[in-house]
């Protein structure tokens, strides 16, 4: 009951017979929306990016445990999180860098780069709805530091079909280390 | 002869020379400097008790986690008797015993020679026990994993490697009152509502220390988003907004041993809630009108059967919302203005050393263990969205930390001081019934301050 309330919403399986194949027009739409998505966080176009978003988002980054190979499935923990957003709360964290001047974990902003590979797409139960896994691999540059923070992980996106256009649904990011190696998540995955 | 508290830096430099009393200053090279970070690990982190979680995050007999206790790995378990925090190092040949964050064992075998060991660090023996591997010369008893001592308070896990020194009540001394309104206020006491968040940020373990030793200022310009367009943006303030100044007034408490807390006054907020002069109300009225992070209606009679009609005076007026426990941890029950009402978040932090320019952090978030579970619901969710890894106000400080590392670094800023002027001229608040040192109004240096002396007693004491 508790856990139901801390966690965020369970997400649809990824069934193998719902996959997309590779390079079908619809696939093909989804690779050029993560693209898109891509160059507009790299570019800092957030207003933008804002509006590729459902009203109902619910956008999580678990935490990772280092456990035995016998209890791989319990290496994710949910109640606690990186990031457990909403709509609200990820459009409060983009008009804090948009529409302040003391933003400073991330003013001056970090160069970064979203690597978004090995994407499958899934169909799910609704019509309207796609199950979308991509890896990514984030670069993170700031101020002269000669070092890049590396954040690889794995996203599982819900894409939705609204009037037309592919919004953002969902997202869960599984990230793959235990103790995050860059200071902040200030930037968006 | 020289006495241990002249200790010298290999270029000549005393630990003394470091820090002047007379003027409140401290050099910057103490943030970054190896040889100081040694020998805090030595006089501080193994001399001190040190916060290193909670006990709900191993509610079974056999649970257990891995935690830092200063620089050393320990091994943090429950048996039947209690938690135990024993080092997480193999007395045979120093491989680590545990290489999992957490779990459930009645024993933990090292997996080099198969030496087990008990939840509370008793050796229980080594493979093939008729060839005796384990030699003959020490005792099964003597083959145990070094053992420290463990205090648990409000639920929270504290532990030394000093066996004989301060009892935890000593070294909490005039704090605990105050703490005791936070942590031992309700029947059935606190819970993390998940494992904490961690990550490293490159910078000196007392970067985030000394900061967290109540430094109200650097709300006013680091956090400034808060006013314009966060929580705190006031009405008709549009964008504009930006001042955080009324934030700042309240009680500041320092005590002996550099726990501090920003006692940030409710009266503005009462009063906006019930329209009335908060004197004319009476300590339950307050409670009513804003119950402390985490309280129900339901749960007020606990308090006021659990703290003393001194405490509740405090807590309905200038409660501790922000503060550290020295060395390296730190608390946040606050108040949280949103659209929906006030809501409390409540949360600890470990700045754990991990060498002279990095830092893990820590961050536990809790509840009490009676909170309605939809409220522990929208307490997470606002505490995740405000602190720790993603936190809107604490990215900002772990993006600062590592600068000024890096500036101890730099043959002119090293010498560079840190400054910690601005102090309280007129003492305790009219009518304040706390204990400790307390300075009344806007916030100031002293609580900061605090922090570098007991800084400097631990780094100069003999030992």
């Amino acid at each position: 009951m508790l856990q139901n309330l801390l966690e965020p919403t369970p997400l649809p399986p990824s069934v193998r017979a719902n996959r997309l194949a590779i390079g079908s027009p619809e696939y093909n739409e989804i690779l050029d929306f993560l693209y898109d998505e891509a160059e507009m966080l790299d570019n800092l176009r957030l207003a933008e990016w804002g509006e590729l978003l459902t009203q109902d988002l619910e956008y999580n980054a678990p935490l990772r445990h280092t456990r035995s190979t016998a209890q791989f499935d319990q290496t994710y923990i949910r109640t606690v999180q990186h990031l457990h957003e909403s709509y609200g709360s990820m459009m409060m964290r983009v008009k804090r860098i948009t529409d302040t001047k003391s933003a400073w974990g991330e003013d001056p902003p970090s160069r970064v780069k979203r690597m978004v590979s090995n994407v499958r797409v899934y169909k799910t139960d609704k019509a309207d709805e796609f199950k979308v896994e991509s890896y990514l691999l984030v670069t993170r540059s700031r101020f002269d530091f000669d070092y890049f923070d590396l954040i690889p992980c794995v996203r599982y996106d819900i894409l939705r079909r609204v009037e037309g256009s592919l919004k953002l649904a969902r997202r869960e990011i599984l990230l793959d280390q235990v103790v995050i190696g860059t200071p902040n998540l200030g930037i968006i995955l | 002869m020289q006495k241990n508290s002249e200790r010298t830096l290999a270029d000549g430099t005393r630990i003394s020379d470091l820090i002047n009393l007379e003027t409140r200053e401290v050099a910057m090279r103490t943030l970054s400097d190896p040889e100081l970070y040694e020998l805090e690990m030595e006089r501080i982190f193994a001399k001190t008790w040190v916060f290193l979680g909670h006990e709900t995050e191993i509610p079974k007999s056999g649970d257990f986690m891995i935690r830092d206790l200063g620089s050393d790995s320990v091994l943090v378990a429950r048996d039947k008797d209690g938690v135990h925090v024993s080092l997480n190092v193999c007395p045979h040949r120093g491989m680590k015993i545990s290489t999992l964050d957490c779990g459930n064992t009645p024993a933990h075998v090292c997996i080099y020679h198969g030496w087990a060991f008990k939840p509370n660090g008793d050796f229980i023996g080594a493979p093939v026990e008729k060839e005796s591997m384990h030699g003959k010369l020490l005792s099964k008893e003597q083959l145990g994993l070094k053992k420290a001592r463990v205090a648990i308070y409000g639920g929270l896990i504290f532990a030394t490697w000093n066996i004989e020194g301060p009892s935890f009540e000593e070294f909490l001394g005039d704090a605990k009152w105050y703490f005791d309104t936070l942590w031992c206020r309700t029947d059935k006491g606190m819970e993390v509502l998940g494992p904490p968040q961690r990550f490293t940020i490159r910078a000196n373990w007392k970067t985030a220390c000394e900061q967290s030793a109540s430094d109200g200022f650097h709300v006013l310009t680091l956090h400034r988003w808060l006013s314009e367009v966060g929580p705190y943006r006031k009405p008709g303030s549009e964008g504009g907004g930006g001042d955080l100044t009324p934030e700042m007034y309240g009680s500041e408490v320092y005590t002996a041993h550099a726990h501090t807390m920003r006692c940030i006054e409710l009266d503005r907020k009462i009063r906006r809630l019930t329209g009335k002069d908060p004197s004319e109300l009476s300590v339950k009225e307050k409670l009513e009108a804003l119950p402390p992070p985490g309280v129900t209606q339901e749960m007020i009679p606990e308090l006021l059967r659990n703290l003393s009609e001194d405490q509740l005076k405090i807590i309905t007026w200038r409660p501790p919302q922000v503060g550290n426990f020295f060395p390296n941890g730190l608390f946040e029950f606050v108040y949280i203005p949103t659209p929906d009402g006030v809501v409390g978040v409540m949360a600890l932090h470990a700045y754990v050393p991990k060498g002279p320019d990095k830092l893990e952090f820590v961050n536990w978030i809790l509840a009490e263990k009676d909170t309605p579970p939809q409220l522990k619901a929208t307490m997470l969710r606002l505490g995740v969205q405000l602190l720790g890894t993603s936190g809107m106000v604490e990215q900002d400080d772990s993006d600062t930390w590592p600068h000024q590392t890096i500036a101890a670094k730099g043959a002119m800023s090293k010498h560079i001081t840190l400054k910690y002027q601005a102090m309280y001229e007129t003492g305790k608040p009219e009518g304040w019934p706390g204990p400790g040192d307390v300075g009344d109004g806007f916030t100031k240096d002293d609580t900061q301050w605090r922090w570098w002396q007991y800084w400097h007693e631990l780094m100069t004491a003999e030992s």
